[in-house]
């Protein structure tokens, strides 16, 4: 009895899968006593036979209607979300195929650069719009590698610069932006309350330093998460050394004691 | 006062029998605030020759890493007994072994399943890189089955002179004194009795903790817990024609579908493949990701029957105690799983035979008995020599795995041909080459590059979702 992982799926319509049956299904793994049973739960539509199934030295037969459930389950509420890129794929009534990433300028496993032209150039912009469509649409339904259709995009094909353009040039304009905007007004608020002008506040060690501080602040931390994220990454970055190193340290009173304890 | 009874102590060079007992009383009193990192207390020189018996060392676990110990034991001319609880044990386990470790612990070739020489790399949105291009023609990764491996290591343990008892070990009572032995309490199981086996104990001088990621022994001592991911496999045999594609190739699969912070394989064993995958902080999606990685890889398993289905909880550091007086970890028991990789069969027989190779140094081919200090030794080598390995893979692990975009990058870095040879190149002779400075410098570009244009897709990913 081998199972198939069938690519043909009985038909759904959406209204089906609101009232599902919820078999359990567990699976009792081999092995040692050590490993605890784990239950799995599946919707299922048509067959709610529940199916408890033991895989020991028998083949586990519910995989597959269950991996078969899972895709059409996922896919039709991803459809309804509505932020797919696959314009042209038909989730009505009957599937005969479960849902692939499918677009007119996705061709042979790569964006085909000729489509995206705008007045005779690559219109960068669309191609990242895209590609970035197409990576949400398989996040929320993961598919299938296949060797008859590998995915061959690389993004380092769109050039330094589109990148730049899109990302990197807004936010440094809305940085200096601010970073000017507050500039001007410490300079004058220090200016009003000191008396010394600006260029004299440039000549100051403190004022040099402040700035340097400031412009160190402004480039690691732009929002407030940011804050605790930096101090996240400090922790985690010493942790694993922290671990290695544990063997080396002095125990504790309380562990020494229980160490040195006759038994 | 105690550091006179120190300067007596150490002072002993030839000690009969009749005189041990006034040394023993001493070190007890000392050997615990004393014996730091600072003060190198040099005893084991001194200690006393064992009077007409050679050292006594029970290893508990016959997988990799007590095989080896116990074989670099018995080389040394020490009384080596192995505990092992399962004989046919078929531990879960990926199966692989780097290039070095068939030399350096002389495998024979038929041990060897497979020879993996490409890799495939596959990425969130599926974009697959072949890896293995810079491989020379001798260079390939070694598939084993455990049941094979583990088997051959306790054969040639018990040919150098090592006694394999078949019997579940239950605890160990602390000595009192720091020469007194440790007694042993185990389960001996005859082949004839089936099930229940009788109760025993066994005197020994040293204990080597072998017994995988659950180890009692570390149990017995304190030693301390650890973070330890949870890896779930299938073994599916699939159509022979879906096999070629697998002749000799493995696919590691990464994705927040598949794992939020590991990675799902298909690898290669003898006539099936193993589909798994694994995750320290989702176990109880487990299930989840496990039918996530079978759906990447469903059209190449189409067709497929599954045989068996295993886990087993993989260590993510060291336990923070590896040894406590004459007991010492080696192996999973200790936490010698590298991150990134998830490697850990060769760094268990590594262990393993270092291990042993300090007890036979510090009792002198067991003529003395052995203190702390001399398994200190053991540690101190193995960090030195391989903290660098562990410390390249954590970064590597935490940049690399934490999201989508990048482990998009990752991918796409796994391209470079440069990677891929200072990736093998360390993977199968574990040393962490030096490459040439130019390339580093581009290699750091691109990296940068790469992970700047994952995050910008994810930011316009999430454009989209308003």
């Amino acid at each position: 009895m081998s199972i198939s992982m069938a690519l043909f799926s009985p038909p759904i319509s959406s209204p089906l899968q609101n009232s599902n049956l919820i078999p359990k299904i567990s699976l009792s793994l081999l092995s040692t006593k050590r490993l605890s049973l784990v239950s799995l739960t599946r919707a299922s539509s048509d067959n709610g036979t529940s199916t408890p199934a033991s895989a020991t030295t028998v083949e586990a037969p519910t995989p597959k209607p269950v991996s078969v459930e899972e895709v059409l389950a996922e896919s039709p509420s991803a459809s309804e979300n509505g932020a797919v890129g696959g314009e042209e794929i038909d989730m009505t009534t009957t599937m005969m195929t479960e849902i692939k990433f499918q677009d007119a300028k996705w061709v042979n496993g790569t964006w085909d650069l000729k489509q995206f032209e705008k007045e005779g150039k690559t219109d960068w912009d669309s191609v990242i719009v895209a590609e970035a469509k197409r990576r949400k649409w398989l996040e929320d339904n993961p598919e299938t590698t296949s060797n008859d259709e590998p995915v061959l995009f690389d993004t380092s094909i769109i050039p330094w610069w589109a990148w730049m353009k899109r990302y990197h040039l807004p936010e440094a304009e809305l940085l200096n932006g601010r970073a000017a905007m507050v500039g001007f007004f410490m300079a004058y608020f220090v200016d009003s309350l000191t008396g010394v002008g600006l260029v004299d506040q440039m000549g100051n060690f403190f004022c040099k330093t402040l700035l340097f501080v400031a412009v160190a602040g402004v480039l690691f931390i732009r929002k407030n998460e940011d804050l605790d994220k930096l101090k996240g990454l400090i922790e985690e970055t010493t942790l694993y050394d922290k671990q290695w190193q544990a063997a080396w340290k002095e125990p504790e009173s309380s562990s020494s004691s229980t160490v040195s304890s006759k038994k | 006062m105690a550091s006179f009874t120190l300067k007596s102590f150490t002072g002993l060079r030839q000690s009969s029998p009749d005189q041990t007992s006034f040394v023993s009383n001493v070190p007890s009193s000392l050997s615990l605030p004393q014996r730091r990192t600072s003060l190198r207390v040099t005893a084991s020189r001194a200690s006393p020759n064992l009077a007409n018996r050679k050292l006594r060392v029970a290893v508990i676990g016959g997988g990799p890493a007590g095989g080896a110990a116990a074989e670099t034991l018995a080389q040394g001319g020490i009384e080596t007994i192995l505990i092992e609880r399962k004989m046919d044990n078929c531990k879960p386990c990926g199966g692989a072994i780097p290039l070095c470790m068939v030399g350096e612990f002389n495998l024979p070739l038929d041990i060897i399943d497979r020879r993996v020489t490409k890799m495939k790399m596959i990425s969130p949105s599926n974009i697959a890189v072949d890896i293995g291009r810079t491989l020379k023609e001798h260079e390939y990764i070694g598939m084993v089955r455990r049941e094979v491996l583990d088997q051959y290591l306790r054969e040639r343990a018990e040919k150098s002179g090592a006694t394999v008892i078949n019997g579940l070990f239950l605890k160990i009572d602390l000595p009192e004194n720091w020469d007194t032995p440790y007694v042993l309490h185990y389960t001996e199981y005859d082949g004839k009795t089936g099930a229940t086996g009788q109760k025993k104990t066994m005197e020994v001088d040293a204990v080597i903790g072998a017994d995988g990621a659950n180890s009692r022994v570390a149990k017995s001592i304190g030693a301390g817990d650890y973070d330890y991911a949870i890896a779930f496999q299938e073994r599916i045999r699939i159509p022979d024609d879906k096999m070629t594609y697998y002749e000799d190739l493995a696919e590691m699969y990464v994705g927040d579908d598949v794992s939020p912070d590991f990675y799902g394989w298909v690898f290669p064993k003898c006539d099936h493949v193993a589909v798994g995958t694994g995750t320290v902080t989702h176990k109880g999606d487990i299930k989840k990701f496990q039918l996530a990685t079978r759906n990447r890889a469903k059209d190449k398993i189409l067709g497929g029957k599954i045989i068996r289905v295993e886990a087993h909880p993989i260590p993510e550091h060291p336990r923070p105690r590896r040894l406590s007086k004459r007991v010492a970890l080696v192996g999973d028991a200790a936490g010698y799983v590298t991150k990134c990789s998830g490697e850990g069969i060769y760094f268990a027989a590594k262990s393993g035979r270092m291990c042993a190779e300090a007890i036979v140094e510090g009792s002198q081919n067991g003529k003395k008995m052995i203190d702390e200090s001399d398994l200190r030794k053991y540690l101190e080598k193995w960090d030195k020599t391989y903290l660098p390995t562990y410390r390249v893979l954590d970064v590597l692990q935490k940049v690399f795995y934490r999201s989508n975009p990048a482990r998009e990058a990752f991918v796409e870095m796994c391209g470079d041909e440069y990677v891929q040879k200072m990736t093998f190149d360390s993977y199968l002779y574990k040393r962490v080459a030096p490459g040439s400075p130019l390339e580093d410098l581009k290699l750091a570009v691109n990296t940068i590059g790469s992970v700047f244009r994952a995050n910008a897709l994810r930011r316009e990913i999430e454009k989209l979702n308003v």
